[in-house]
């Protein structure tokens, strides 16, 4: 079997691209450790000390709006002594990237948002969203965004070096975990929007499975738009219209991942999924109702993301999806994987093969679980999901979530060092449903097969 | 006239027509889809009861003092007759003229957030409001503007179309099975605003809409004199923002056919109001008040204010 360090290493050499060549303390946090769930406690709060320290200076200085925010909270970077002073870096709830203003005052919105200088951006007097966020990433930056039920959009001013620490964090997170599985060899089905025709942030990111395997099928090869997702979330006319078309065509993707799935099996490569559960689940249902069996075993890997909603009045556990894969594709539940994140983060969590439990990455990314007032709750307890992230340099990455969850110092089932989260992630009461596979499966119509069909 | 007409806001602007035309054309599909529901919707018969006048109205004296301009954002426009002689009492009732613009302003704002009761019942005038007792939020802000222009505060109308959170959408939206159809159709709450007082060389928003008692019920901080709605409890869809001195034209009469189609509906949204009304006001009672709940609230997550910078944006 080979090394664990010789593993990381090979992938290092295949992200290559992605690597700054001046890290910041955060990338470095990234790149450094073998294995960035079990690093030793002290080394992992050195790494993360020096990183979040480092972000929040940067932003502090460079971000007119975040130092404002830190003066309202009487709060300046010397006041950051320790781990144990983090709960005073000012948090910013996730609602706030989606309070932009409509108009050319959107693009001033994002100017702002971004942390540092920009170059020349030239924004049309009728220059719609989708207009000024292609302007920008024209420019240099990597603009992306994610939405929720309103239908009003998340969006996230990443330059392109936080850009690429993001992936390189992809990567190196589900690659480590599924060790020692991953091998360039592997053939992979992305099951999210095509990485360079989307500017959504969960198929966007996905754009470095194409650098570490050899060969990568996309699932949704059109171009997806902020204006098309919001128009097909109505129900209104043309959003039915929207709808159908997508529909008849999941009906396609569906028939196009069978035929994958036979000609790998027939000649014994190795496959690999990632992206939303959903469209894999009715991959398999379609199987299971012909009758079609699949025995990948460890020739096979699922790594899924993005929520869990498969049809509207139904959620689907990660469990049962991973009996699923296990019954009609053959893959071992310990190499079926779930990863949480968000757009407005860098940092991915993810399950452990022996306990399904999610790992949060410790080096450079500091998760907290907090109540309504905002105070941190004790391991084991409910609150919301709060993360201080030391990759984004380009926005304060120091951010409420609307999510749900239950954070424990150490895995219950396996050795590694990090803190975990609870396999089922929810949502706060009150905030809307969100997630990449939600924004997708609400786009592609899926109930499909459902009731409601 | 049509000049004076499209300078006061009567006629309404091209976002409200494409609003109206939009809400308009889904809810006939709705009607038409849902037909039989829609007979049977109507033929139920919801008890409801309205609430009571919180207050009594000041008498009115010939010689009260009041501004009769012509200027724009003082005179009177539709629906809002700020020289009635019960808003006039009001107004010096108030303090008007005594207090300086920013506190009456803010003593107007307290007084129509509180003491009148959101109901949902068709566009009429400020008087007719003050009268009953409650309205519609339309008919608070025009209560809030007739108040501030009879003292020489000018004002106006701050309109959008929204989406709101889980537990207004509950109140409103999901207690009937057509409402919520209508709503998911559009993907959106077609109408709901706020008013805006200039103070200063400043306008500054009032968000009288919702009762104090309906902010608690519903879990979020209770919006004072500047406090905007919009990012606590409401999203404006992007580009819908509408500033006017007047309600448009016609509006009185749409709200009177809309209301029309299923009174039923408009009941059950009424009584869930009243509802949380109680609700919230009984959670006041056990916490030991405002203070003590804002206290709580404040303790939430708030979101950061943005001055926007140009930085090296071009605009064409």
């Amino acid at each position: 079997m080979i090394e664990k360090e010789e593993y990381i290493k090979k992938l290092h050499e295949r992200l290559k691209k992605f690597v700054a060549p001046d890290p910041t303390p955060g990338e470095e946090a990234l790149y450094k450790p073998v294995d960035i769930y079990n690093v030793p406690k002290k080394e992992a709060d050195e790494y993360k000390y020096k990183s979040i320290k480092y972000a929040f200076k940067h932003h502090y200085e460079n971000n007119s709006f975040y130092h404002d925010y830190c003066k309202e909270n009487n709060v300046i970077p010397d006041d950051i002594k320790s781990i144990e002073d983090f709960h005073k870096i000012p948090l910013v709830p996730d609602k706030f990237f989606k309070s932009y203003p409509a108009g050319k005052e959107f693009a001033m919105w994002l100017a702002t948002l971004f942390t540092g200088e920009l170059p020349d951006i030239v924004i049309g007097k009728n220059d719609d969203h989708d207009d000024i966020i292609n302007k920008f990433n024209k420019a240099g930056l990597v603009v992306s965004y994610s939405s929720g039920t309103s239908g009003k959009h998340t969006f996230i001013p990443r330059d392109k070096r936080t850009f690429n620490a993001a992936e390189y964090a992809i990567a190196k997170s589900a690659v480590t975990m599924v060790y020692p599985e991953w091998e360039y060899d592997f053939n992979g089905y992305l099951l999210m929007p095509h990485p360079f025709k989307t500017n959504v942030f969960a198929g966007k990111v996905c754009g470095v499975y194409f650098d570490i395997i050899k060969d990568v099928k996309v699932a949704m090869e059109r171009e997806l738009s902020a204006d098309l997702i919001q128009q097909a979330m109505q129900t209104n006319l043309k959003g039915r219209v929207i709808r159908y078309a997508m529909q008849r065509e999941t009906r396609k993707i569906i028939d196009r991942i069978i035929n994958w799935l036979r000609h790998h099996d027939k000649k014994g490569d190795r496959i690999s999924f990632i992206g939303a559960p959903f469209l894999l689940y009715f991959v398999m249902e379609k199987l299971e109702k012909d009758g079609e069996y699949f025995n990948f075993g460890k020739n096979g890997a699922v790594v899924t993301g993005g929520g869990w909603k498969i049809y509207e009045d139904k959620r689907l556990s990660t469990e049962e999806f991973r009996k699923k894969v296990e019954e009609i594709l053959g893959i071992p539940q310990e190499l079926c994987l779930d990863l949480y994140g968000m757009v407005e983060g860098n940092g991915w969590m993810v399950q452990c093969p022996e306990g399904h439990y999610l790992h949060v990455p410790n080096t450079y990314y500091h998760a907290r679980v907090i109540d309504e007032d905002g105070e941190d709750v004790a391991y084991g307890e409910k609150g919301r999901f709060a993360f201080l992230d030391g990759l984004a340099g380009s926005y304060p990455g120091f951010i409420i979530s609307g999510d749900e969850v239950r954070m424990y110092e150490k895995c219950p089932v396996c050795h590694r060092s990090t803190p975990v989260l609870e396999p089922e992630v929810k949502r706060v009461r009150g905030s809307e449903m969100r997630g990449c596979a939600e924004e997708m499966r609400r786009v592609l119509s899926m109930d499909m097969g459902g009731k409601d069909a | 006239m049509l000049r004076e007409w499209k300078e006061k806001g009567y006629i309404p602007p091209k976002t409200m027509v494409q609003l109206f035309i939009k809400g308009s054309f889904e809810l006939s599909k709705v009607m038409l889809k849902n037909f039989n529901k829609l007979k049977k919707v109507r033929e139920e018969h919801v008890k409801y009861i309205p609430p009571k006048r919180m207050y009594e109205i000041p008498e009115y004296k010939p010689g009260m003092k009041v501004v009769k301009s012509n200027e724009k954002y003082l005179r009177p426009t539709l629906f809002c007759n700020p020289h009635a002689e019960e808003i006039v009492a009001l107004a010096n009732h108030l303090g008007a003229f005594e207090k300086e613009p920013y506190e009456y302003a803010r003593d107007v704002f307290e007084f129509v957030k509180r003491k009148i009761i959101l109901q949902i019942v068709p566009i009429d005038g400020v008087v007719a409001t003050l009268r009953r007792g409650y309205g519609s939020c339309i008919h608070k802000i025009s209560l809030f503007i007739a108040l501030c222009r009879a003292a020489g505060i000018k004002a106006r109308y701050k309109l959008y179309a929204l989406t709101v959170i889980d537990q207004w959408y509950d109140t409103f939206i999901n207690v009937d099975p057509l409402m919520r159809e209508w709503y998911d159709a559009m993907g959106y709450f077609m109408l709901h605003g706020e008013g805006e007082a200039y103070i200063d060389g400043k306008w500054i928003v009032a968000d009288v809409g919702p009762t104090p008692e309906r902010q608690v019920a519903s879990g979020i901080p209770i919006t004072r004199f500047g406090d905007d709605s919009i990012g606590l409890w409401a999203d404006a869809i992007p580009g819908g923002i509408m500033r006017t001195e007047s309600l448009p034209i016609g509006m009185g009469l749409l709200s009177k056919m809309m209301m029309s189609i299923s009174p039923g509906s408009v009941a059950r949204m009424n009584n869930n109001v009243i509802n949380m009304y109680e609700k919230g006001k009984k959670m006041l009672e056990e916490m030991g008040g405002e203070e003590e709940y804002m206290k709580r609230a404040s303790k939430g997550y708030k979101l950061p204010s943005m001055k926007l910078e140009r930085k090296n944006i071009i605009f064409e």
